[in-house]
C-alpha cells in the first residue's frame, strides 16, 4: 500500500517543518507495504498485533486470534538488536547549495531531511540511532541510543543545524574516529567534496575499526549538468572572497568531464573499502534513501 | 581594391557589435554561489588559457561577418595595378582584320562586316573624352584615320566606307604598329582590341613567334595597355581560288600566241566536278573551259591567246563565285610588243653597214631575221646598229637592250649613261673579242661586267682544241629553250679561243652574279648580274665568228634572240604588283610636268602630277590597299594597266579551333572573346577589375559557419544539455 509521501517530491515535503511529522510520513509511507516487514524479528518477545495487510507473510498470521476474531492479525514482536547507526551529517558550506531558484531545496536541507527520516526509521525498528555534525570540525556528538525518545534530540540538533565553513572531510573524520568506541553502521551524509584521497583514508580508518559505513553522496542537478549559460561569476561558498568570471558554456564540458573522474576515483576508492556510495540529487524521493539504508541494514544480518 | 558603393564601407563599423556584446555579457553576468568549486577550479587551472584564446577567436570571426557583409555590399572590385585609374578615359586602338578572307561570309553577312560593326560598337561605347585609333591589318597595320582621334563621327564615317579584301593579315605586325601608335597617345588606360577571323595562316609557328614578340613589345610600353582578342570569324571552309597565272612566253609581240596557265586550288572539302573557268581579256569574254577540282587539291586550266593590237593588255582569270570572292579572280596586265628595240654597240665595225664581216653582222641578222631576208613578216626584235663612238643617253632611251660587241673603251659619260640605263631597267648585253680592254674592264667597267675578265685562253690555229657548252639542265628562262634537244644544243659549238671570267668567292647575298652555262674548261661561257633593276648577261666569247663557229650552228639564233628577249622581258617598272606596293610608271621625259590619270578599280580617277626625274617622266601612287587593275592614262600614247593582287595565301580560310584558340590566348596572356557582351565584360574586368563581392559573399558564408561550427567544438554545451548521464538510482546494486 503505497504512502501519500511516495508521490511527493522533497520540494513538496519541504513545506512540512516538522522533521518528527516529516520523517513519519515519509518512513510509515515507505514502510507500509513492503513486502517483507522490517519488524519480522524472529527471536525475541511479543509486543502487540496489528491488523493482516495483503502482503503480509501468511505464515505470519495469528491463527488463534483468527480463531477466536475471526479476523486476521499478525504478530510482532520487539526486536532485540545491537546495531548501532551513526549519522555523519556534512553542514560544511558546500552543502548549501540550492540552484538558482530561491526557495528550492538545498543539499543540506535535504540531507537533514535525510538524516530526519533516517533516524526515524532507524529508531522505529529499535536500531541505535546517533547523529554527528561537522563542518571544519565535529560540531557535535550524540551518541546512538535505541530509545524512542532519543528522536526528539536528533530532531532538535538538526533543526538547529546551519551550513557554513571550510569542510576537511578526511581530518574530520580522522577526529570522530576514537569517539565512536563500539562498532556500527555510519551513515555518512555529505556531497563528499574535497580531497578525495583523504576522504578514502578517513573511511580506511573507520573500517579499520571494524564499522560498516554507507556514503550518501548528495549532489545538486546543477553540479551534474551545469546548465548555466552567459557570463557568470562564481562565489566560493566555503572560502570568502573567492570568485571566478567566467563563460561557463565554454568550459561545460571540461567541468563534466572532471566531475566524472571526481566520482569514478570516489566510487573506486569506496568499493576498495568495501563502501557503499549512493549518490542522490536533492530532486530524489527521500524513499530512494531509506530503501538503500534497509538494503544496507539487511546485509549486515 | 575599389569599391562601388563606397558609402556602404561605413557597415565595417558594424564590427563594434560584437565586440559590444561581448563586453555588454560581460559586465552583465550573474552570480551563482557554487560548491563544488574545487571542481571548477581544476578545470579552470587547465583551460583558461585554452577558453581565452577560443573566446578571442570566436570574437574576431563574430567581428569578421559583419565586416564581410559590409565588404560584399560595397560591391569590392580588384583591379591590381590600374586600380586607382577608376573609369577613366581610355586610349583605344582597335586592329580590324581586312584581310580579303574577312570578305567570307554566310547568309548575306561578311566577317567583316560583323567585325566593322562589332568596332563601331566598342568606339561608340567609349567613355566620353576617350581617345581612339582604329588600324586595317590587311597590310600590317595602316590607319583607318591618318592619326588618333578624339572625335568618334570621324572614325564612324571612316568605318562605314571600309571594306575587306585587302591582302594578307600581319597580326604581329599589327600589334608593332599598334604599340608605336599607342606611344603617341595620352590618355592613362589603355586598350587594344583586335578583331580578327583566326584564320589558321595566319597564326602559324613563324607568325607565333612574332605575335609572342610583339605581345612582349605592347606589354613593355610604359602604360601597358589591356590587350583583347575578338573572334568575329564564321567558319567557312569551301573556297576554291585562282592562285597564280604563268605564261609561255617572257615576252608577246602582235600576232603571237601565249598560253596562260591558271593554277587553280580547292581548299575546301567539296567536289568541284565542272568548275567553270573563264577568261577574259581587256574586260571581254574571250574563253571558258571547265575543270574537275576534288577537295583539297589543285587543278590547271589552259588558255591560249593573241593580241592583236600592241600596248597593255589584262587578262582575267575568274572561277565560280563562293564564299570568299576576292580570290575567285586573278588579273594580270601584259605588255604587247609591237618591237623590241635592240641596240647593237659595234667595237669593229665592217666597211658597210651591212657587212656581215662587221662584229655584230651575224648577231644583227640572227635578231631580225625577216628584216635581213626582206621578208614581210615583222620581226619582233628591231637591231640597230651604231659605232661605239655615237652612243649616247638619247641612242639609250630609245632601246630596251643594248649588245656591247667586242668593244675596246667607253667614255666616262658613256659609262654613265649605261650604268643609268640598266639601272632603270635596261638589258645589257656584252660579248668581248679581240679588242676589249681587260684592264679597263676590271676597273671602270667592273660596276655592271658580271665577272672580272682574266687571260684570253684558247688558241685560233688549225689543230688546236675548241671547247663546247657543258651540256646542263638550265635554270635561265633564256636558255630553258635548250633543255629540250629537239631545240638544238648549245653543246655542238665549237670554241676556239675565250676570255677567262674569274669567278669570285661567293658572299651568298643576291647581288652575288650567277654563272649560267660553262664551257669543257669548266671556264664561264654566260654569267649574269643584276644592276639596280636592269639585268646584264655576259658571254666568254666574241659574237661573230672569229673565235668560234658559233654563228653557224643552229643554236646560235635561238640563243641570242632568247638572250635579247630575256633581257627586254624586265618590265621596268612592274605592272603586276601586289598591294602595299607603290604604283610607278616611266613616261617619256616629255610628259614631265603634265598630268596622267590615273583610275582604280572603284572607277574613281585621280590625277596624277608627271614628274620629271633623270631625263623622264615618272608617275607615282600608293602603296596602294586595294586590289584590282588600275588603268593609268599618260599624257600622250596608250593606256598603262597596273594590276594589284592579294597574297593568295589567305585563301586557306581554315580557321583556329576554338581549343587552338583557347591555348593561345593561354599561352599570351590575352583573353578572347566572342560577343560585344563579352568584351564589354572582359573590359570591364581588365579595367575595372573584378568584382569581388561574391567572394566576400562567400566568405561571409563561410564565416557564419564556422562560427557555428567552432562554437559548438568550444562548447558541445547546448548540443548537448540533458545527454548527460542521469545519477544512478539510490538503489544500490547490493
Amino acid at each position: 500500500m503505497s504512502h501519500v509521501s511516495d508521490f511527493l517530491k522533497p520540494s513538496d515535503l519541504q513545506r512540512i517543518s516538522n522533521l518528527q511529522v516529516l520523517a513519519r510520513q515519509v518512513v510509515e509511507g515507505f514502510t507500509t507495504g513492503l513486502h517483507r516487514s522490517p519488524h519480522k524479528g524472529l527471536s525475541v518477545e511479543f509486543k502487540q498485533h496489528r491488523p493482516y495487510v495483503p502482503g503480509d507473510e501468511i505464515k505470519r498470521i495469528d491463527w488463534r486470534v483468527f480463531a477466536r476474531s475471526d479476523r486476521y492479525y499478525i504478530r510482532e514482536y520487539e526486536e532485540e538488536t545491537n546495531l548501532r547507526s551513526t549519522i555523519i551529517l556534512d553542514r560544511s558550506g558546500s552543502m548549501a547549495y540550492g540552484g538558482e531558484t530561491p526557495g528550492a531545496v538545498s543539499k543540506f536541507d535535504y540531507a537533514t531531511r535525510l538524516a530526519a527520516c533516517l533516524s526515524y526509521l532507524m529508531l522505529q525498528q529499535a536500531d541505535g540511532a546517533g547523529l554527528v555534525t561537522f563542518d571544519t570540525k565535529i560540531r557535535r556528538y550524540i551518541p546512538p541510543r535505541s530509545r524512542v525518545s532519543h528522536l526528539r534530540v536528533i530532531i532538535e540538533e538538526l533543526e538547529n543545524g546551519k551550513p557554513g565553513g571550510e569542510t576537511e572531510l578526511g581530518s574530520v573524520l580522522h577526529d570522530l574516529v576514537p569517539k565512536l568506541q563500539r562498532r556500527g553502521l555510519l551513515v555518512i551524509i555529505s556531497d563528499c567534496f574535497g580531497e578525495v584521497s583523504e576522504f578514502l583514508k578517513a573511511l580506511a580508518h573507520f573500517r579499520h575499526a571494524h564499522h560498516e559505513i554507507v556514503v550518501f553522496q548528495v549532489l545538486h542537478p546543477d553540479e551534474l549538468d551545469f546548465p548555466f549559460k552567459g557570463w557568470t561569476q562564481f562565489d566560493c561558498m566555503e572560502r570568502d572572497g573567492v570568485k571566478h568570471l567566467l563563460d561557463p558554456a565554454l568550459l561545460r564540458q571540461s567541468y563534466l568531464a572532471n566531475l566524472a573522474k571526481f566520482r569514478d576515483e570516489l566510487t573506486r576508492g569506496c568499493r576498495r573499502h568495501k563502501v557503499d556510495v549512493v549518490p542522490f540529487t536533492t530532486d530524489q524521493p527521500y524513499a530512494h534513501a531509506l530503501a538503500a539504508y534497509l538494503s544496507r541494514r539487511l546485509a549486515r544480518g | 581594391m575599389n569599391f562601388l558603393n563606397a558609402a556602404l564601407l561605413a557597415g565595417t563599423f558594424a564590427l563594434a557589435i560584437p565586440i559590444i556584446i561581448h563586453l555588454f555579457h560581460k559586465s552583465r553576468f550573474k552570480v551563482v554561489k557554487w560548491g563544488a568549486m574545487h571542481l571548477l577550479e581544476a578545470v579552470l587551472r587547465t583551460n583558461q588559457r585554452r577558453v581565452k584564446i577560443e573566446q578571442w577567436i570566436l570574437l574576431a570571426i563574430r567581428c569578421l561577418i559583419p565586416v564581410m557583409l559590409a565588404l560584399a555590399m560595397a560591391r569590392p572590385i580588384w583591379k591590381g595595378a590600374a586600380m586607382l585609374l577608376g573609369d577613366a578615359k581610355t586610349s583605344t586602338v582597335v586592329l580590324l582584320d581586312n584581310s580579303y578572307s574577312m570578305d567570307a561570309g554566310r547568309a548575306g553577312t561578311t566577317n567583316f562586316s560583323i567585325a566593322r560593326d562589332e568596332t563601331q560598337r566598342v568606339v561608340n561605347g567609349l567613355q566620353r573624352g576617350s581617345e581612339v585609333f582604329v588600324a586595317m591589318m590587311g597590310q600590317g597595320g595602316r590607319g583607318l584615320i591618318d592619326s588618333p582621334t578624339y572625335d568618334i563621327s570621324r572614325v564612324t564615317q571612316a568605318l562605314a566606307k571600309s571594306s575587306a579584301g585587302f591582302g594578307t593579315a600581319k597580326i604581329p605586325s599589327a600589334l608593332d604598329f599598334a604599340a608605336t601608335t599607342l606611344e603617341k597617345m595620352h590618355e592613362s588606360t589603355r586598350q587594344v582590341v583586335l578583331l580578327t577571323d583566326f584564320q589558321r595562316i595566319s597564326f602559324e609557328a613563324t607568325e607565333d613567334k612574332l605575335l609572342g614578340s610583339a605581345i612582349e613589345r605592347l606589354k613593355a610600353l610604359p602604360v601597358p595597355p589591356s590587350i583583347t582578342l575578338w573572334d568575329v570569324g564564321q567558319e567557312v571552309k569551301e573556297n576554291v581560288a585562282v592562285e597564280s597565272l604563268d605564261f609561255s612566253r617572257l615576252m608577246i609581240g602582235v600576232g603571237q600566241k601565249i598560253q596562260i596557265r591558271a593554277n587553280l586550288r580547292n581548299y575546301g572539302g567539296a567536289n568541284h566536278p565542272d568548275l567553270r573557268v573563264t577568261l577574259k581579256v581587256d574586260g571581254k569574254d574571250k574563253s571558258a573551259s571547265q575543270v574537275n577540282l576534288g577537295p583539297q587539291s589543285k587543278g590547271q586550266v589552259l588558255f591560249t591567246v593573241a593580241f592583236d593590237s600592241p600596248g597593255s593588255h589584262v587578262v582575267e582569270v575568274a572561277t565560280e563565285p563562293d564564299a570568299l570572292a576576292a580570290d575567285n579572280i586573278f588579273l594580270a596586265s601584259i605588255p604587247v610588243r609591237d618591237r623590241v628595240p635592240v641596240l647593237l654597240v659595234d667595237g669593229a665595225p665592217g666597211t658597210t653597214p651591212d657587212d656581215i664581216k662587221s662584229e655584230t653582222g651575224y648577231l644583227q641578222i640572227a635578231l631580225s631575221p625577216f628584216m635581213a631576208g626582206r621578208v614581210e613578216q615583222s620581226d619582233l626584235i628591231q637591231a640597230r646598229v651604231i659605232p661605239l663612238e655615237t652612243l649616247n643617253a638619247k641612242e639609250l632611251g630609245e632601246s630596251a637592250v643594248v649588245v656591247l660587241a667586242n668593244t675596246r673603251k667607253l667614255g666616262d659619260d658613256q659609262l654613265k649613261a649605261l650604268e643609268d640605263f640598266v639601272k632603270n631597267g635596261g638589258g645589257l648585253l656584252i660579248f668581248p673579242g679581240d679588242k676589249t680592254d681587260a684592264s679597263w674592264w676590271n676597273a671602270a667597267f667592273s660596276k655592271l661586267a658580271p665577272l672580272r675578265l682574266g687571260a684570253i685562253a684558247g688558241d685560233l690555229k688549225e689543230g688546236a682544241p675548241s671547247m663546247g657548252v657543258v651540256s646542263q639542265r638550265f635554270e635561265n628562262p633564256a636558255l630553258e629553250i635548250f633543255n629540250d634537244p629537239r631545240n638544238g644544243s648549245l653543246s655542238e659549238a665549237a670554241i676556239k679561243v675565250w676570255f677567262k671570267m674569274l669567278v669570285p668567292e661567293k658572299s651568298g647575298g643576291p647581288l652575288d652574279p650567277v654563272v649560267l652555262a660553262r664551257l669543257d674548261s669548266g671556264d664561264p661561257f654566260l654569267a649574269e648580274r643584276t644592276f639596280g633593276e636592269g639585268r646584264i648577261i655576259a658571254c666568254a666569247t666574241a659574237v661573230d665568228a672569229d673565235w668560234s663557229n658559233l654563228p653557224a650552228r643552229p643554236s646560235y639564233l635561238p640563243l641570242v634572240q632568247r638572250l635579247c628577249v630575256y633581257l627586254a622581258s624586265n618590265v621596268y617598272p612592274p605592272r603586276n604588283l601586289e598591294i602595299g606596293q607603290q604604283l610607278v610608271s616611266f613616261l617619256p621625259a616629255d610628259a614631265a610636268g603634265k598630268k596622267a590619270m590615273l583610275t582604280g578599280p572603284d572607277g574613281i580617277a585621280v590625277e596624277l602630277p608627271v614628274v620629271k626625274k633623270d631625263a623622264r617622266g615618272v608617275v607615282e601612287f600608293g602603296p596602294v590597299f586595294t586590289p584590282g587593275l588600275y588603268t593609268l592614262m599618260p599624257p600622250v600614247g596608250l593606256p598603262l594597266h597596273y594590276v594589284f593582287n592579294a597574297d593568295r595565301k589567305e585563301s586557306d580560310i581554315g580557321k583556329l579551333s576554338e581549343a587552338e584558340i583557347a591555348s593561345l590566348a593561354k599561352a599570351h596572356g590575352i583573353p578572347v572573346v566572342h560577343t560585344f557582351a563579352e568584351y564589354q565584360q572582359t573590359e570591364h574586368k581588365q579595367r575595372f577589375g573584378t568584382e569581388m563581392w561574391k567572394w566576400a559573399l562567400w566568405a561571409l558564408l563561410a564565416l557564419i559557419f564556422l562560427e557555428l561550427i567552432l562554437q559548438r567544438m568550444f562548447a558541445s554545451a547546448r548540443g548537448k544539455i540533458g545527454a548527460h548521464v542521469k545519477p544512478q538510482p539510490a538503489m544500490s546494486a547490493r
